[in-house]
């Protein structure tokens, strides 16, 4: 008896489970690392082609044979992308450091307020203006109104709008977790206001301080549509590429090789300071 | 011959040295406090001797813990007549500069820093040199029992060994005084029985004095020299804890006490501290343990506790009894006891049978000795 009305139950339940469990049946589970593994691919891929095509002796041809090191000698030969390229370095560099201070100062304010939300959005709605409408603003706003002459100062306002928000969220994540009564205690053994955030808030928030220091950077040294129009007469990294790659045919063996070592450098750097900030300093 | 492994302070003379009262160490006059219009402190006056061991006692919202970030700095005073750290007026003090240190509640330790390095913070603000202050901090985890933990993170730690830091990390700059705010609150029961024992023997080892925040009667009456008793941001009774505990002024004093049984009534008699009270159409005999001397005629309270109470078919017929005429209610086994209740004309009345053994199934008669009775202010 009892296994006769077992039995039904049991089949009931097998039948519902396509519909009821989704996330674990066997397909969507295939789905899922297809998925996966073709946004890898072409993230990867592209990146892969550009490094091996920088050895080609012409990459634009699809083949990479013969290998060849001469787009790298012609890049040491070539002296026109190294001005673009420092500015972009310094102006990145400045942008990262003044998004950390900007953000660290704003974003323990705003966990301190009463009622951060109305704020926060405020802060964090720059993230979703498409960065052509915010460059076109800022040019009419500073050249066509206050007329005033763009250059490099003008590039630095239009990227540290674009990557503010972002250093806002990173340190807001972590100073909104931030136990306030730690200062307290702080207060309590005889810790100077300095004092107080210098041992033990900014320790705690380091994390998202750093963070925003390298999405800064990132988030400035990428940025193209902003600048584009807030450049004057000034030439950053990607307004460099971009204009090579647009415009002269010939330059592109040494984009290809240029990029590639961007990237060879970068992605290492960024991966160390990663895994410093994320999982030695937790360890600690 | 182990040495103290915490200097005694200088400011803290040995509590036995049978001079004439010394100059408190510790001076709050008139503290008056409100949160968003709500009073917290209303006109507040606490001192303490040096060396004592002070319990500040009270429900939470009662303003106990205002009181001691008052102290501390912590909290800015609405209004304050003075507050006197070591004879010095503090009140414009910042808390960072104050001579008085904090066990928080939730201890507050610094998760990025080592055990040893929380521990020495207080002793890095004032400036004093690694060497010694390494020294110090270890005698210091040495005194709370985690000497090996110095290199220790904090969240490797349990509840209970982060209590010990957190008092190793307060006592460790030697301050005046020592605030504690409920600091067993978050230990389990028999951890919090070991800690209050071990609390007790560090502050008179150490002779320091001690403003301890408790919620638990109990607590308060195993480790303090002195009770203050506080409701609704007003100080209600102090005194030291056998005061407190026989002679409470109030009946919140009483029930907070513990006193398990009290009555409303009016004031008959009161001559030579022994008063009558009329409770419904009963008419009970006590000792006077109020405030102040009141009118006839005026509103009383009556209490006993339930431990005092007897129960049986016939009651003696001394005079020195109150007895009323009772009906069987229900009981509640407690393992060391059995608490009953029974019905009488006035209320319910809890009684606490030691022997279990003894009771009888149909009382008629509950007593108990005029001593044993307390009136005093509702």
């Amino acid at each position: 008896m009892s296994t006769m009305t077992l039995a039904p139950a049991r089949e009931d339940r097998a039948a519902a489970r396509p519909q009821g469990r989704l996330g674990q049946s066997a397909g969507w589970k295939t789905m899922a690392k297809a998925f996966g593994a073709f946004a890898l691919a072409m993230i990867y891929i592209p990146l892969i082609w550009l490094a091996v095509m920088s050895f080609a002796a012409s990459p634009l041809s699809g083949i990479p044979y013969p290998l060849t090191l001469d787009n790298y000698r012609q890049l040491g030969g070539d002296a026109r992308w190294v001005t673009p390229m420092q500015t972009s370095l310094w102006l990145s560099a400045l942008v990262a450091f003044v998004c950390m201070v900007i953000a660290t100062v704003v974003g323990r304010a705003i966990t301190r307020l009463e009622r951060p939300g109305g704020v926060i959005l405020l802060t964090l709605l720059p993230l979703f203006v498409p960065g052509l409408t915010m460059g076109a603003a800022l040019f009419i706003f500073l050249r066509s109104i206050l007329e005033l002459k763009l250059g490099i100062w003008s590039i630095f306002l239009g990227q540290l709008v674009w990557a503010l928000p972002f250093c806002m969220l990173l340190v807001l994540v972590i100073a909104s977790r931030f136990d306030l009564r730690l200062l307290e205690a702080a207060e309590d053994l005889g810790a100077s206001p300095w004092r107080r955030f210098w041992d033990i808030e900014m320790p705690i928030l380091r994390p998202g301080i750093f963070g925003a220091g390298i999405f800064g950077f990132l988030l400035s040294f990428n940025e193209l549509p902003r600048s584009l129009f807030l450049r004057g007469i000034e030439t950053t990294m990607p307004i460099y590429n971009w204009a090579m790659a647009a415009s002269q045919q010939s330059q592109i063996p040494i984009i290809f090789s240029l990029t590639t070592l961007l990237v060879a450098v970068t992605l290492p750097v960024m991966g160390v300071f990663f895994w410093f900030l994320f999982v030695k300093l937790d360890k600690n | 011959m182990l040495t103290d492994p915490i200097t005694r302070p200088s400011s803290a003379p040995a509590r036995d040295a049978g001079t004439k009262p010394a100059q408190p160490i510790l001076e709050v006059i008139d503290a008056t406090h409100a949160y968003d219009g709500v009073v917290a402190l209303d006109n507040v006056t606490v001192r303490a001797a040096p060396g004592e061991f002070l319990t500040i006692l009270g429900e939470s919202g009662s303003g106990k813990t205002t009181l001691l970030r008052l102290i501390s700095g912590l909290e800015k005073p609405y209004r304050i007549g003075a507050l006197r750290l070591g004879g010095v007026d503090v009140s414009e003090v910042p808390a960072f500069q104050r001579d008085c240190t904090t066990v928080f509640q939730n201890y507050a330790l610094f998760p990025h820093l080592t055990v040893g390095e929380n521990v020495e913070y207080g002793l890095k603000m004032r400036g004093v040199p690694v060497a010694e202050r390494r020294t110090r901090a270890r005698n210091a985890l040495e005194l709370v029992q985690l000497a090996d933990k110095y290199d220790r993170r904090i969240h490797q730690l349990s509840g209970g060994q982060r209590q010990r830091v957190a008092l190793a990390r307060a006592l460790v700059p030697q301050p005046a005084i020592l605030l504690l705010d409920e600091p067993l609150g978050a230990l389990d029961e028999k951890l919090r029985v070991d800690m209050q024992v071990e609390l007790l023997e560090i502050q008179k080892r150490l002779g320091m004095t001690f403003i301890y925040i408790t919620h638990s009667q109990e607590e308060a009456l195993t480790m303090s020299d002195r009770i203050i008793l506080m409701r609704k941001g007003k100080i209600d009774q102090e005194g030291p804890p056998t005061a407190i505990f026989d002679r409470p002024v109030s009946a919140f004093a009483a029930r907070f006490m513990g006193v398990e049984n009290c009555f409303e009534g009016e004031l008959i008699e009161l001559s030579g501290g022994q008063a009558q009270v009329q409770v419904g159409e009963r008419r009970l005999r006590g000792r006077w343990s109020g405030r102040s001397i009141p009118k006839v005629g005026a509103k009383v309270a009556v209490g006993v506790r339930a431990e005092r109470l007897h129960l049986g078919p016939v009651a003696p017929t001394a005079p020195d009894h109150n007895v009323l005429p009772c009906g069987a209610g229900g009981a509640i086994y407690k393992g060391k006891y059995l608490d009953r209740t029974v019905t009488t004309d006035i209320a319910p009345i809890k009684v606490r049978i030691w022997n279990a053994s003894a009771v009888t199934d149909q009382p008629s008669r509950v007593w108990w000795h005029k001593d044993d009775c307390i009136v005093m202010d509702l």
